[in-house]
This record gives structure tokens, sequence and C-alpha cells, in this order.
């Protein structure tokens, strides 16, 4: 077979088949295969955002439209004092509050001590390091659900349900962020830390002043998944805070939904209140959740 | 040079505070009876496990078996569906992997509250549609089986999105230069695919079924919004059956036996990961 096609020179090859009436139909076909996956790709973009879409259109109806079956899908009118109403019911301010302090400061201590562990690890020998990083590794196997009734308990014998720090302080170690930064410093260059050696730098310089900078990427990366972890957690707040004042957004979003559990379109309203600043983030920092979701699975 | 160990302290000290030392506690307090914050322990053997399998724990370890089991196989098959398409080399395509990414990443309390209103009877939009087609309204919270399905698909509608962007990026790792050739050479999209891309994917497959599987496994808030493990246990996992006897019920010892049968099915899974990738990089 080869022999006979090397006999014609490739340009006639490609001359006849751009022609020839196989050419056609297969252009034809490729047409409709194009077609065919934008239209799959379309009805799934569709189904993954209609929900969506419906809270947006049900948090600005009437109680009434929502309710009546005959009614169009699309609001009547537009009643963008839901939202206001939805916020004043509930202390959706403090709530926000509180998960910030809760998201920002557990995910600023996941990023600091992975970084630290991660450039320990990566960095120096020292007697113990397998062990230590034993530990490390074990902590991956945990999955932090299985264990929630001893966390409880731990967290009742230091007094600590009902706080922040209760709220902060488990979440603080990340194995995996512990883990990322060290693979990311194995690969940083050596040279840069021993001339900064040479020119008189204390390690600890070195460390924040040469090498930290260098891991911003993974610092994005890693922090923006885990601040949208935090940010979104709902088992741990659950069973550590029960009190209003001290809840997160996501549990005070549930309290809602059982104190306005026919105002439909007062609960879409609640719901876009909570979903709304979450969607900002998503869409402004794409990039970097694509780069840490995609990182936080080569382990 | 205390230096390594001050950099090391603070990561693994909190692992083992709250990793490594529940688990202990969990271990050790399966074995006894008493509350939450009990101060006297009774020892009572292995009695808590079986009292957790005669008092509902079989049967949400079967529900977790056929929900994990449902969720694995839509989540990753989505997954690589959307991944597979996106990848095609269309213009514009790239850009339409960013709605995919949007309910992994929004609260999913907000989205299953949403949901609850799509599945809701009477004025529910499924149930709308339904009876725009001429069928029986279906009521998603009192049957057990329609009540599992409801979650089932909340969960893979939440989380497939994450998997279409693993797959995508093990895609894109592929040798391009090598499926162009099999093109040119007359293999189709299928015979690409299946004979080319997926043996390729193996390792990237095995990879995201741990993380499919170990998500499904912890499952919970869509439960807790939606069905609070009803109608009669129908939606109660492993993980919700933990809370519930934790922290509902009171019965520490059931809820600690089942959080040892679930960290022991998910070790399992993480064996099974760093077995086979160990066994792929080696006939690498």
């Amino acid at each position: 077979m080869t022999s006979a096609t090397s006999a014609i020179a490739p340009q006639e090859l490609v001359k006849a088949s751009r022609n020839g009436p196989r050419a056609k139909r297969r252009r034809r076909s490729r047409l409709l295969s194009r077609t065919a996956v934008y239209a799959a790709i379309a009805v799934a973009v569709v189904v993954v955002a209609f929900p969506l879409i419906w809270m947006l259109l049900a948090a600005v109806k009437t109680n009434a439209q929502i309710l009546d079956l005959r009614a169009s899908l699309w609001p009547d009118q537009f009643h963008w004092g839901n939202i206001e109403q939805a916020w004043r019911s509930a202390p959706f301010g403090r709530w926000f509050l509180n998960t910030v302090i809760f998201a920002g400061a557990a995910t600023l201590g996941q990023i600091l001590t992975g970084m630290l562990a991660g450039y320990a690890f990566a960095m120096y020998d020292f007697p113990g390091k397998r062990v230590l990083f034993y530990v490390l590794l074990s902590g991956l196997m945990v999955p932090f659900a299985t264990v929630i009734v001893p966390v409880v308990q731990i967290l009742g014998d230091l007094h600590w349900l009902n706080t922040y720090q209760g709220l902060i302080v488990p979440n603080i170690a990340s194995a995996l962020g512990a883990f990322l930064f060290r693979q990311f410093f194995l690969g940083a260059p050596v040279e840069l830390g021993e001339a900064a050696h040479m020119d008189g730098a204390s390690e600890l310089r070195i460390f924040w002043n040469v090498y930290a900078p260098l891991g911003r990427p993974i610092i994005a990366a890693f922090g923006i998944i885990a601040f949208l972890q935090n940010w979104n957690n709902f088992l741990f707040p659950l069973i550590v805070v029960n009190t209003t004042s001290m809840e997160v957004l996501s549990q005070g979003l549930s309290v809602f939904q059982t104190q306005f559990s026919t105002n439909y379109n007062l609960m879409m309203a609640a719901a876009l209140i909570v979903v709304a600043p979450v969607l900002l983030v998503a869409v402004l920092a794409q990039r970097h959740i694509v780069e840490g979701i995609t990182l936080g699975a080569v382990q | 040079m205390a230096l390594p160990y001050l950099f090391v302290a603070p990561a693994v000290v909190l692992t083992a505070a709250f990793s490594l030392l529940p688990l202990g506690m969990l271990a050790y307090r399966s074995l006894f009876s008493g509350g939450v914050f009990a101060t006297t322990l009774q020892y009572v053997g292995l009695q808590n496990y079986s009292n957790a399998f005669s008092e509902g724990g079989a049967h949400a370890l079967e529900v977790t078996g056929i929900y994990t089991a449902g969720f694995v196989v839509f989540a990753m098959g989505l997954g690589l569906g959307v991944a597979l398409l996106l990848n095609v080399n269309l213009p514009g395509l790239s850009r339409l992997r960013a709605p995919f990414i949007i309910p992994v990443v929004v609260p999913t309390v907000a989205t299953a509250l949403i949901w609850g209103n799509l599945f809701a009877p009477d004025f529910g939009f499924i149930n709308r549609t339904l009876a725009a087609l001429g069928l029986p309204e279906a009521n998603f919270t009192s049957s057990p089986s329609l009540a599992l399905l409801m979650i089932l698909t909340f969960g893979v509608w939440q989380f497939f999105g994450e998997n279409v962007i693993l797959y995508l990026a093990s895609l894109k790792t592929l040798p391009v230069d090598v499926i162009e050739a099999a093109s040119v050479d007359g293999a189709g999209p299928w015979a690409r695919f299946r004979y080319m891309r997926w043996p390729l994917l193996r390792r990237s497959n095995v990879l995201i079924w741990v993380i499919t599987t170990l998500t499904g496994l912890q499952t919970f808030t869509q439960i807790y919004v939606l069905t609070n493990g009803g109608p009669n246990g129908a939606t109660t996992t492993a993980l919700y059956y933990i809370y519930d006897q934790g922290f509902v019920q009171f019965n520490t010892g059931l809820a600690d036996a089942m959080g040892v049968i679930l960290f022991l099915i998910s070790l399992c899974v993480t064996i099974v990961q760093v077995a086979l990738i160990g066994r792929g990089s080696r006939s690498d």
C-alpha cells in the first residue's frame, strides 16, 4: 500500500482529496458534526444554568405568580423590593461578617501553614523529617466528615463551641496545601537561596523575601479554592455553632428556609443574596479556580 | 537548627490535633456507650456496631452504596462527555467551560434550596413540565425512590463540572499529533476515542474516580436541606446517619461506630488509588 501511494506526489493527493465527491461529503458531514457539538454544549449549558436563572426570576416575582400554574416563568412585574425585604428579615449583615472572618482567617492560615511546612519539607533535612511527613500524609487519609463527633468533643473540652476560634483553628491546617507547596518548592531553583545566603541573608529572610514571592501562582490557585471551600462549608459550622449571631451565611440561609418555608420569592431572594457575591468572585477569578481544581487533583 | 521544626510545627500539630487525635478517639469511643460530652464511659465491646446495623445503619450503608454508585457513573460520564465536546477544536468553545464551574463553587445550601423549589409538588418547574406532557405528578419528598433520585440529580448537577475541568486538563496533555495522524489514517471519532484517548486517560480515570467517590461518600448539605434523610430513611446516607445519631438523637456510640465504618470505606478508596497509580507509573 505504501509503495502505491508514494508514487503520487503529496500535493497531488491533497488536491484530489479537496475536490473529489468524497471530500464534499466529508465537508458536509463535518459541518453537521460541528453543529451537533455546538448544540450539545448549548443544551448542557442551559441545563447547568437554568436553576440559577430560575432563582433570579423567582426572586423578583410575587409569591402568587410563583404558585400560579398558568402564570409565565417570566416575572409579570419586577419586585426588586423582595431582595431588600429578605435582607431585612434576617441578620444577613452579621452572617456575612461571620463568614468573612471564618473563611478569611481559615484560608490565610491554610496558605501560611501550608507554605511554611511545604518549604521546610522541600528545602531542609532534619532528624524526624520522615515521621513528621507521614503524620501530614495520614491527615490526607482522614476525611473530615468521618470524625465530626470527636472534633466537637475536643472543641467542647476547649470551651470553643460557638466561638470564632472554634470555627477557625480546626480548619487552619491543610495537608493538601502543604503537599502542593512542597511540590512547588522542590522545583524552585536552589541557587537563589545560596546566593542570598552568601550575601548574608538569614534563613527566615531567604524564605520570606526570596522563595515565598515565587509561590504566588500556587498561592492564588490554592487560595481561591480553599477560600471558596471555607466560604461554602456547611457541615462544620452546623455542628460547632448554634446561636444566630455566630452563624455563617450557609447556615443562616437554611434557618431562613425553615422560617419562610412558604414565601418562595423571599426564599429565592435570600438565596440570591448568598449566591451573588460568590458568583462575582467565580467570574472574576475563573482562571485561578480552574488552576486550583486541577492542582488539587494532582497528588 | 530549630527553624525547620518551627516551620512544620503548625501544620503537623494541627493535623495531629484535628485529624489523627479525633480518629483515635472515634475508634476508641466506638467501643463505649455514653453521650457526646459524657464523662463516664462504659465499655460495651462491639455492641455499638451491631446496634448501628440493626438501627438503620445497614440501610444507611445501602443508601450510601446506591447513591455513590449512581453519583460516580453520572458525574464521571457527563464530566467526560462534556469535556470531550469542549475539547473539540472549534471557535468559542474554550470560553464555554466557565458555566460548568459555577454550580461547583456557589454555596450548596443556596442551590439545594433552588432545586427544592424546582422539585416542589404542584408549582415546581419539574412537575409543571410533567403536567404539560400529560404525565402524573411526582412527589419527590414523599416517595423514597424519587427522593433519592432528587438528591442524586442535584448531586450530579452540582459536582460534574469539576470532572469537566479535570478531564479537560488531562485531554489537553494527550499527544495531539498522534491522534491527528490517526484521523488522517481514517480513524473516526469513536475509534480515536476508544483506542487512543481512552487508554491514555487511565491514570486520570483512577484519580477522578477517587475524587468523585470520596465526594459522593461525603454528601451531606443537600440531604439536610431537601429531605432531612427522609422519607423513612430513604436518603439517610452513612454521613447523614452519623450527623443524625451524633447531634440529633445523641446516640454517640452509634455515630462513632458508623464513623469508623465510613472512614474504613474511604480508606479503601484511597488505597485503591495509591495502588493503581503506583502500578501505572511503574509500567510507564
